[in-house]
């Protein structure tokens, strides 16, 4: 039997504080969503300040990311090129979601809405390297 | 055919005997119910200290829950899923914390009101969910989110529910 890496809630708390410290660090209130390689739910914080609607978006970026193994960046970047990609069913095509990569395995994501899109997923990012 | 007329006959007639009982959902009371006013928002780091506090306690008891916390107005605030929870609970634990905001009400009364009160027009109601593991939590009486649990037996969602609802409840 093949075996995978798994998220721990112990993982995902490391991950939302180290991506929470990044976006306080240049006073951003966002909300950080953590979904697993099927693109459920794990961990989510939404930062005083941070709006309902950051909190579904969020999820929804990481949701994309999660499922799709690459990061809503590409998907961005791709329905630039081809707007066709905008039909593709759940895709939330807006930078902010990024694949977390363990062994060459997705094992989830990183979701992050509330300032601008390239910000959100330097947060998503500082957050998994924090995963070591 | 006779007999059969004859029963319908008599089921119209039970049926108007029954209207003639008094509806006790016709009473109409002087003060309005859970009157509790949505207060502000409540914080990432206290909703967190309440989804800590429900994760210690299920995990003292072996359990795995999704535990979910909303602000005042319903939106969720903070989520944390245990390792190993079930995830078609994921949606159950934000449903039971959002009901317990919108309806300023733990969802349990919906619970009871369907089972021992065979109140059944309340699962018609607008994102009701009857079933126990969510609370409001109140502020100096006003309502500033509320928590839900979800993964185990009802019994055992509330348990975990309550403990991280007392961790920062302010009476």
């Amino acid at each position: 039997m093949k075996q995978r890496p798994m998220l721990t809630l112990e993982d995902c708390k490391k991950i939302s504080a180290a991506a929470e410290g990044e976006a306080r660090r240049n006073n951003w209130n966002v909300c950080i969503a953590i979904l697993d390689d099927g693109g459920h739910l794990l961990h989510l914080a939404r930062m005083d300040g941070a709006t309902p609607a950051n909190a579904r978006i969020a999820v929804a970026k990481g949701r994309t990311a999660a499922e799709t193994r690459r990061s809503t960046a590409n998907w961005q970047e791709r329905v630039a090129k081809r707007i066709e990609l905008l039909r593709m069913p759940e895709v939330t095509p807006v930078q902010g979601g990024v694949p977390i990569v363990v062994e060459g395995t997705c094992v989830g994501a990183v979701g992050v809405s509330g300032v601008q899109s390239h910000e959100d997923e330097q947060i998503a990012a500082a957050g998994i390297k924090a995963l070591g | 055919m006779k007999r059969l007329l004859l029963a319908a006959i008599a089921a119209t007639l039970a049926v108007g005997a029954a209207a003639q009982q008094p509806n006790p959902r016709d009473a109409v009371p002087d003060k309005m119910p859970f009157d509790l006013p949505y207060g502000p928002p409540i914080s990432l780091d206290r909703a967190q200290a309440a989804i800590n506090a429900a994760v210690a306690e299920s995990k003292k008891r072996g359990w795995k829950l999704n535990v979910a916390m909303v602000d005042s107005g319903a939106n969720l605030v903070a989520f944390a899923r245990m390792d190993g929870a079930q995830i078609g609970s994921i949606q159950i634990a934000e449903h039971k914390a959002r009901a317990a905001a919108k309806y300023r009400r733990e969802t349990k009364i919906f619970e009871s009101g369907v089972q021992e009160g065979n109140l059944h027009y309340l699962l018609t109601l607008d994102d009701v969910i009857a079933s126990r593991g969510g609370i409001p939590i109140v502020d100096n009486g006003q309502l500033v989110g509320a928590i839900g649990c979800s993964g185990g037996t009802g019994s055992q969602d509330e348990v975990v529910c309550k403990a991280g609802a007392d961790a920062v409840m302010k009476r």
